[in-house]
């Protein structure tokens, strides 16, 4: 993909990351369980991780977390998931290149269960209660629901521009 | 093993996980603690420690810091959250904390957490 091609579907992808992200906060949380959220905008994680690289990924990611934060978050939660979001994104990466695209909901659903436990623990290391662990059954088994919900709507947004033929060298 | 087997062998596997982590939860809420001791505590500093066995009337704790402000309702032995200006609110709809057993009320946005000890631990 020429280095042009690549900036401008950086952009878009962070673009589109953020309005999901955005919207995502405005929904209530269905639990009362901290922590437990669709986590839609992975959903742009895991494609730029299959479509741009692994690099270009993390910029997209850094930057929708930023931004998430100075438009829906607040500095406190900021702490939380972006260390959740560091193991998610190591676990897709490593993940990506052990499991085939097929099969991408499996990587998802790992990577989400990866985010809830670096999110605990990055809490845990804040608020120095190790209850708070008792929190990870759920919102692991909850990562796990909304991971494969996540890895299947990816598949099909890749298969989708793979349709488009935007993805196409010669274009 | 075809593809689709796979793929129904992955799913169930994910979901057998999700089914033991919601069964194991619900058995760790419900197990007994011990505890009666409300322990209050932000930034994992401890602001207040109650004993809810010994609450003779209710009464609220007003709990401001940096990061928010919550309103933390003691009544005799239980312990709850009834105003937060925290975005998702979902430290109030955690409910009470009743002595004797159950997870921690947090309300992460604010740093807050309230969780139960045994009696005799600084005694």
């Amino acid at each position: 993909m020429p280095k042009t091609k690549k900036m401008a579907f950086m952009a878009v992808l962070t673009a589109i990351a953020l309005g999901i992200f955005m919207l995502e906060a405005q929904l209530p949380s269905p639990v009362p369980v901290p922590g437990v959220k669709l986590g839609l905008a992975n959903v742009i994680t895991l494609a730029a991780i299959c479509i741009l690289g692994r690099g270009e990924a993390a910029a997209v990611l850094v930057m929708r977390i930023l931004l998430g934060a100075v438009f829906a978050g607040s500095p406190s939660t900021l702490l939380f998931s972006a260390v959740g979001s560091a193991v998610a994104y190591a676990l897709m990466c490593v993940l990506t290149a052990l499991i085939p695209r097929e099969r991408l909901y499996v990587t998802s659903a790992l990577a989400a269960v990866g985010h809830n436990a670096g999110q605990l623990l990055a809490c845990q290391l804040v608020v120095h209660t190790p209850g708070i662990w008792g929190y990870f059954p759920i919102l692991g088994a909850s990562g796990i629901i909304t991971g494969l919900f996540t890895g299947i709507a990816a598949k099909y947004l890749l298969r989708a521009l793979d349709r488009s033929g935007l993805l196409d060298a010669e274009k | 093993m075809n593809d689709k087997m796979k793929n129904l062998a992955w799913v169930l596997a994910l979901l057998t996980l999700a089914l033991a982590g919601t069964v194991g939860f619900m058995l760790l809420r419900a197990k007994p603690s011990g505890g009666d001791i409300a322990v209050i505590s932000v930034d994992g500093k401890e602001l207040r420690r109650i004993d809810l066995g010994a609450v003779t009337e209710p009464y609220d704790i007003p709990v401001t810091t940096d990061w928010g402000s919550n309103t933390v309702h003691v009544e005799r032995g239980g312990i709850s959250v009834t105003e937060s200006d925290c975005p998702d609110g979902i430290c109030i709809r955690m409910g009470v904390l009743r002595a004797g057993g159950g997870l921690p009320i947090v309300c992460m946005p604010h740093r807050l957490v309230i969780r139960l000890e045994e009696s005799d631990v600084y005694a």
